[in-house]
């Protein structure tokens, strides 16, 4: 995983294109698959483990636990999915929960698009993009995408999104084989994979003073509305506020630059 | 757990309507939305930020209220190897791997020393 912080250039990018055969469809594909080998794909597929152990507590098969990573595409769904079946919890409050805690995909989905579609890009192409978008590819693309050529934006992402299924795919399956028999320590520290991978990233990602403090509005927020907010809400209700009052600080920020 | 999950296509029919459809909903609406915003819109910088700080929202509830293993940590457990790895990040020139792996040796040994 040395490959985990690699530094991007453009000039590096259009040469491993050139390699490619030109600026070829399919070389971005391989270059947006590449990417995803060189560290992202490694972090979703360890923080998809713990699913397939929760899975398979829930009663449900192999099959359905992988397939669950593949249609649902969101980590935190799937664990209230298989911990509420765990629970016995009925059915329509299962399908409220999954769908208040998936609402968190608009933001993503909205500020990623228009940065991969062409004038071109068509209905299904554009369903399938916004499918494979979830937290770790929405971060890991919004870095990456703009150092790629608008023509070549789709196949890289789709690259990169393919392999992010395939490691997460397998490492479902793994999971539901196998994280009974993890000592709790090492149980544990698959599951703080996920936050310090996206602290992380979020920092690394953060150019502008609105980027660090949506991230540190957004953690400092969080204990407030975890105790105030309506469960299932709260997480809505963190980015509404937290975000909101990051973009008015670059405002202010902003206009005092310009007086 | 659940006997009727033991059953032939029920399975993937509970999954299919009571987790993917109500899921991708969301994501289809956001295509929706997506269709007259340019990449250079104002209103995208607000999104984004909605977007980074659900994010961090999401870090925030998965250390405070854990499930699994790390629940069996106490929360100076979970934050402190946290702040473990952020500080390896910027000591070694803001590198995401020297972030995960302090904070995984860090939480790892806690679990074994607290756990």
């Amino acid at each position: 995983m040395s490959g985990a912080a690699p530094h991007i250039e453009p000039a590096m990018l259009a040469e491993a294109a050139e390699d490619l055969g030109g600026s070829s469809r399919s070389g971005w594909f391989i270059e947006g698959a590449r990417q995803a080998l060189s560290g992202p794909m490694f972090v979703v597929a360890v923080s998809l483990l713990s699913v397939g152990g929760l899975a398979r507590d829930a009663g449900f098969s192999v099959e359905v636990a992988v397939a669950s990573t593949i249609l649902l595409w969101a980590g935190p769904a799937q664990v209230l999915f298989f911990g509420a079946v765990a629970a016995k919890t009925s059915w329509p409050v299962i399908a409220l929960t999954i769908s208040l805690s998936s609402v968190r995909f608009v933001p993503m989905v909205v500020s990623l698009l228009p940065m991969l579609r062409t004038k071109r890009t068509g209905l299904p192409t554009l369903l399938l993009a916004a499918h494979c978008i979830a937290v770790t590819v929405w971060a890991e693309g919004m870095r990456r995408i703009p150092l790629v050529p608008r023509d070549g934006r789709m196949a890289f992402f789709f690259g990169f999104a393919f392999i992010c299924f395939l490691g997460t795919s397998i490492s479902t399956a793994v999971g539901f084989l196998l994280i009974g028999e993890l000592p709790r320590p090492l149980a544990a520290g698959l599951l703080f994979m996920t936050p310090i991978y996206f602290v992380a990233t979020l920092t690394r990602n953060a150019k502008k003073p609105i980027d660090h403090w949506a991230l540190v509005l957004g953690l400092a927020v969080a204990p407030l509305t975890e105790a105030f907010a309506p469960r299932g809400l709260d997480l809505m209700v963190l980015g509404l506020t937290a975000g909101t009052g990051a973009w008015l600080i670059q405002r202010v920020l902003d206009a005092r630059a310009r007086a | 757990m659940n006997e009727a999950l033991d059953h032939g296509l029920w399975p993937w029919l509970v999954l299919i309507l009571f987790g993917f459809l109500p899921s991708e909903i969301w994501r289809m609406l956001s295509v929706v939305l997506a269709r007259g915003i340019d990449e250079s819109s104002p209103w995208l910088a607000w999104v984004r930020a909605v977007a980074t700080a659900l994010l961090a929202g999401v870090v925030g509830k998965l250390l405070l209220s854990p499930n699994g293993a790390l629940a069996t940590l106490p929360l100076w457990g979970r934050v402190g190897p946290l702040a473990v790895g952020m500080i390896a990040f910027f000591l070694l020139r803001r590198s995401l791997f020297a972030a995960i792996v302090a904070g995984e040796a860090a939480i790892i040994a806690v679990g074994y020393w607290a756990g």
